[in-house]
């Protein structure tokens, strides 16, 4: 035992010495900071007033009211240009000359049709904003609808107080308990799980495979088979990689959770104007038992994923050949990616429920559909057994991969082979 | 069993895919001895220090060490393994290799460094000892492992073919130390397809060819048995001029001609008195007349053959 924790100080010191480690941790959270800065500071950006034109060619100053309309708050501001019908194309061309010269965003053109069917155009540069877009849509909606109400009888003032915004509030339910997270909040806190445990089981298996393979192009491991087992010397490389990445990822959960209490400090220092905007976003409330799930899971999956990189690296002669031979392993870690949006649509679907079973699959699976939804424990309990189960069986099988294929150089081994190395005791 | 055996293997033998790497291998490192394990490249002597290091297992016979049951791994302390393919991390710190080396061994950390400090002065590498095995030397390289080797005073050094690779001041070194700590009672056991080294450092031998051994035993004996009736001539004019002698069937049976010299073997009941003399009848230069044992390297030739002598191509080198 005390041979494995020396193996497991070593990868652990000498991993945390790297280039490699020192620069992604760092970098981590400055990702992470330039995900709350950027959209704060474009949404700034964004705020720049569009100015537009209405062009009102009908004949009771229907455009007057778009152009009351459309004012602060919104970020478009409208200025009227009344023309008769028949001008209306002669003052649209100067006005395109305009936008071309950059004085101008654009103008609409409104016509009596526009109450009669819901006719109206628009031109301009940013048609391509949604954002934009709607408001006009939106702004154009509402007045026609009252000028409409209006012909056929109704106050304006009873128009202007029917309408009023509905705000849809989603909150979770869970094991039949209403819960404080809201729907968004499940929908982005399962895809936060995905993207960390993919890329962490992905980041971490890998590093064992190149650490394996190091060993043995280096030539290094025949001194150290001389003095410890096989198996002592894959579970140490497995720990102490795992040990690497535990301490990455509490790194970064860290300074991202600190980085998103003083965000308004972080947006003063990048000189944003820290408005309203700043209260918009609350991080998706984590339960200890999501947490635990995704903990759980995280090291299944990469003790699984790590044993199965080992045994590719053991059956390759360098860094190159092992990243082709890992191609199968990788394999099985996407499938669960690429069914993702399944699984967040139907989280309790028969795929699924499947994918959380399927040992290979459920390490992401799992905690993905339990961060979305509500998975019952015989679910979990079924999933972490077979988990568990496939974890000793492919341990077993690739220490024995190991203890062969780590002296072998030359030809990669066959499946054949492989199967005689397995058997062979 | 005795407890003066060090290193005992019983009709070892290992397959692999197609051919028979070592058949039915026996022998016994007795307590003190340097022993060499001789051979031509491909004879199976890597083989047999891999399974006797249980870095794989033999498919019949059994190894045991000190006499114990347990295996080359739990007794990592008490050996000094010394692998033909040598390889360090290269990303890793001189100092903290060693340390770390030694601690797989079973050292603790404290006395490990201590000692670590000591061989790195005693070669020479104080310098170093920060330095990453990268910006060292190829020679330095070959210093760190060999430290490794020794640094835990093991009672048992085992080391596969030491003195290849090795550059010629470094392979002194080594031969001093390993003769040092074979003074101070170290058990070694070597192996090397160069016989006048072997002669120079071993009291016993094992010879093998093709995983089957040809003979073993003390280095005196197996001189004195082998190689007793044997001189060594040089004359002006080189080996052309001995030829008639070298011929003669009623003194020599057997003859190794260099360009400079020739080594005969006499027949039974000639004496290099005899043979002497026919060489001054010849009126021949005499620069060169040593009566005596064989080296090492004729005996081995001529037990297994000139052919599995000469170092062949490097083939199945993991099998080698």
């Amino acid at each position: 035992m005390h041979k494995v924790w020396v193996i497991i100080r070593r990868e652990f010191v000498e991993k945390v010495r790297t280039k490699w480690f020192v620069i992604s941790t760092v970098l981590g959270p400055l990702l992470m900071a330039s995900f709350i800065v950027v959209p704060i500071l474009m949404a700034e950006r964004g705020a720049s007033r569009r100015e537009i034109r209405v062009v009102d060619a009908t004949t009771d100053g229907f455009g007057g009211r778009i152009v009351d309309a459309v004012r602060p708050p919104l970020p478009i501001e409208a200025e009227l240009v009344s023309v008769s019908l028949e001008r209306v194309e002669s003052v649209a061309d100067s006005l395109t000359t305009l936008v071309g010269e950059k004085q101008l965003d654009g103008y609409l053109i409104v016509t009596d049709a526009t109450v009669a069917n819901g006719s109206v155009e628009y031109r301009g540069k940013n048609v391509s904003s949604l954002t934009d877009m709607q408001i006009l849509e939106s702004v154009l909606g509402r007045e026609v609808l009252t000028a409409r109400l209006g012909r056929a009888g109704v106050d304006r003032e009873v128009v202007a107080a029917a309408q009023i915004p509905v705000r849809l509030q989603t909150v979770s339910i869970r094991g039949g308990k209403v819960t404080e997270e809201s729907g968004t909040s499940a929908f982005v806190l399962a895809y936060a799980v995905w993207i960390i445990l993919y890329m962490s089981i992905l980041l971490y298996g890998v590093q064992v495979m190149g650490a394996v393979v190091e060993e043995k192009t280096s030539r290094v491991i025949e001194v150290l088979v001389s003095s410890l087992r096989p198996f002592q010397l894959l579970a140490g490389k497995i720990l102490g990689v795992g040990a690497v990445g535990l301490f990455q990822l509490s790194i970064w959960a860290v300074s991202a959770l600190v980085l998103f209490r003083r965000r308004d400090l972080l947006l003063e220092m990048v000189g944003a104007r820290t408005g309203g905007m700043v209260g918009a976003g609350t991080l998706p409330a984590v339960s200890v038992a999501t947490l635990a799930i995704v903990l759980a899971y995280f090291l299944l999956g990469y003790f699984l994923y790590a044993a199965m990189f080992a045994a590719v690296a053991a059956m390759s002669n360098s860094e190159a050949e092992a990243r082709q031979a890992q191609m199968p392993v990788v394999m099985l870690l996407v499938v669960p990616t690429v069914l993702m949006v399944g699984i967040l649509q139907q989280p309790d679907g028969g795929m699924a429920v499947a994918l959380s079973l399927i040992p290979f699959t459920a390490p992401i699976a799992m905690p993905v559909r339990w961060a979305a939804a509500t998975v019952p424990l015989p679910e979990i309990l079924g999933s972490v057994v077979l988990l568990g189960g496939t974890l000793l069986l492919v341990v077993w099988i690739t220490a024995r991969i190991y203890r062969v294929g780590i002296l072998m150089y030359g030809k990669r081994p066959s499946p054949r082979e492989l199967w005689r190395w397995v058997r062979a005791s | 069993m005795n407890d003066d055996v060090i290193v005992d293997l019983q009709h070892v033998t290992k397959r692999f895919a197609g051919h028979t790497a070592v058949r039915d291998l026996s022998l016994r490192v007795p307590r003190g001895s340097v022993y060499g394990l001789l051979g031509p490249n491909g004879a199976g002597k890597t083989t047999s220090i891999r399974m006797v290091m249980n870095i794989i297992a033999p498919d019949e016979g059994a190894i045991r060490l000190f006499d114990l049951r347990e295996s080359g791994q739990d007794l990592s302390r008490r050996i000094g393994y010394l692998p033909e393919e040598r390889g360090l991390y290269k990303k890793m710190r001189v100092l903290d290799l060693l340390v770390f080396l030694a601690e797989t061994k079973g050292v603790d950390r404290k006395s490990a460094k201590r000692q670590a400090r000591q061989w790195i002065e005693e070669l020479g590498l104080g310098d170093w000892v920060l330095k990453r095995v990268n910006d060292l030397s190829k020679g330095m390289q070959q210093k760190v492992q060999f430290i490794a080797t020794v640094l835990h005073e093991p009672e048992l050094l085992i080391l596969d073919e030491p003195f290849s690779g090795f550059d010629p001041v470094n392979t002194q070194i080594m031969k001093d130390v390993v003769v040092r700590l074979a003074r101070n009672g170290t058990t070694v056991l070597f192996s090397t397809h160069i016989m006048e080294q072997a002669e120079k450092l071993c009291d016993s031998v094992c010879i093998i060819a093709k995983g089957s051994k040809v003979l073993d035993g003390r280095l005196a004996e197996i001189k004195r048995e082998h190689g007793g009736r044997t001189v060594t001539i040089a004359v002006d004019g080189g080996v052309d001029a001995l030829h008639a002698i070298l011929e003669d069937g009623s003194l020599v049976a057997k003859a190794d001609r260099y360009p400079q010299y020739a080594e005969v073997e006499l027949v039974a009941g000639a004496s290099p008195q005899t043979l002497l003399e026919a060489i001054v009848r010849q009126r021949l230069q005499v620069r060169r007349f040593e009566a005596g044992e064989a080296s090492l390297h004729k005996i081995f030739v001529d037990l297994v053959g000139k052919d599995a002598a000469t170092p062949r191509a490097e083939e199945d080198r993991h099998h080698a």
